[in-house]
């Protein structure tokens, strides 16, 4: 009887976590994060590693001195200011900007997808007769820094509506992503980033995933960068990391992990662009 | 000790250096010999040749598609069938075959992994927190 009664509730636990909701599992990874960090308040969380990396946190305080990605900002202030050769521009597609980057990504019902603002941006351009921006290196980097620096301060707040259940497959495809083991290494996203979140991969201290997304693009100092990247190029190089082979960038996969990514961070402050090793 | 034990000592001692050389020789030439079989047993199993690379590279090619068609595909996997097809065109058709079978098992695994987690599963210790 004892044993039918364990077996039940962990039937229970199991179909409760595979089935919960945008809210419960972002409450289930602050719980986790709150166990394994009782001292980092929530707010911290928008620093990514640097939230649970103290000496990494002095270095990164010293080069926010002098911050490498402002030159991208100016650029796309310029972009953000050029009409395009129709004598149209950015601000006519989002009148609301260029402090916008809150807005992003949310569900778009007419098109039917995760709509993020790179692809907002690029369908603006087409939409104008303009060449689309490559997703992750080169001048969409500049837009993007603009629109986050002037972003900043504002909340993330993704929503997923009840009312279309293809919002919610959206949600659930990113979750699904998430926790899939993939690659030669066979690691999930969770296998870096909530088992062993804290722990050193090589030098690196491996961050927690609420907050992952408060402070894209960013300026990376490591060699093969040296530059700012989109996050879709950090998801690229993540499942390179792994041995996977990764996805295309701005596709369902990666737009749809970044729904799920970035409902983790809801109520948490966009403080981009960032800087990291 | 007499003369006549003196020479039967050194008599046996003689037999026994012959023996170890005799059995130092006979190892080595067993060694040698299983090397060599067993050279010729890989060689007649490969039979490297550009009939049998294509068709490493065909299944190879096979298995990656099956394994993209789950998202399984491994990152290193589409680079052997590219090294495979390079070697190909300069005639080592063994560096081909290996690079082929290695992509081929890559495809097969890659696949496996993605098929056998169809089903959404949160971790454990995630799980604990809902």
């Amino acid at each position: 009887m004892k044993k039918l009664l364990i077996s039940l509730a962990v039937l229970l636990v199991t179909a409760v976590s595979a089935q919960a909701g945008p809210e419960e599992d972002r409450m289930a990874f602050i719980k986790y994060y709150k166990g394994k960090f009782p001292n980092v308040p929530m707010e911290e969380y928008a620093n990514g590693a640097y939230a649970i990396d103290p000496v990494g946190r002095e270095n990164w305080e010293a080069i926010e001195e002098f911050p490498p990605y402002e030159p991208f900002i100016d650029r796309g202030q310029v972009m953000w200011e050029k009409p395009f050769a129709n004598g149209k521009g950015y601000k006519d597609c989002f009148p609301d900007g260029p402090a916008i980057a809150h807005n992003y990504p949310r569900w778009d019902r007419e098109q039917g997808l995760v709509m993020t603002l790179p692809l907002a941006l690029n369908q603006c351009r087409k939409a104008n007769s303009e060449k689309p921006l490559k997703y992750k290196k080169g001048p969409i980097n500049d837009i993007l820094s603009y629109i986050a620096f002037q972003s900043r301060g504002k909340v993330v707040n993704v929503e997923v509506p009840k009312d279309d259940p293809r919002a919610m497959a959206a949600y659930e495809d990113g979750k699904k992503f998430y926790f899939t083991r993939r690659g030669q290494l066979n690691f999930s996203c969770a296998t870096c980033h909530v088992q062993n979140t804290g722990l050193k991969v090589r030098t690196e201290i491996l961050s927690p995933s609420v907050g992952h997304i408060t402070h894209w693009p960013v300026y990376r100092s490591k060699v093969d960068w040296g530059t700012v990247g989109t996050l879709h190029r950090r998801f690229t190089g993540c499942n390179k990391n792994i041995r996977a082979k990764p996805m295309k960038a701005q596709g369902p996969e990666y737009r749809n992990l970044e729904y799920f990514l970035s409902y983790l961070s809801n109520g948490l402050e966009l403080n981009g662009p960032g800087a990291r090793k | 000790m007499s003369l006549l034990d003196k020479y039967r000592i050194r008599q046996a001692e003689n037999l026994e250096k012959t023996m170890n050389r005799v059995q130092r020789w006979a190892a080595v030439a067993i060694v040698l010999g299983l090397m060599a079989g067993s050279t010729a047993l890989l060689a007649g199993e490969m039979k490297a040749d550009a009939a049998t690379a294509s068709e490493a590279i065909t299944r190879a090619e096979a298995a990656q598609k099956k394994a993209d068609s789950v998202n399984g595909e491994w990152r290193d996997t589409g680079k052997f069938i590219k090294n495979a097809k390079k070697a190909v065109e300069e005639g080592d058709y063994a560096k081909a075959i290996r690079l082929a079978n290695k992509a081929e098992s890559e495809g097969n695994l890659g696949y496996q992994q993605a098929v056998s987690q169809s089903k959404l599963e949160i971790p454990s210790y995630l799980k604990a927190m809902y």
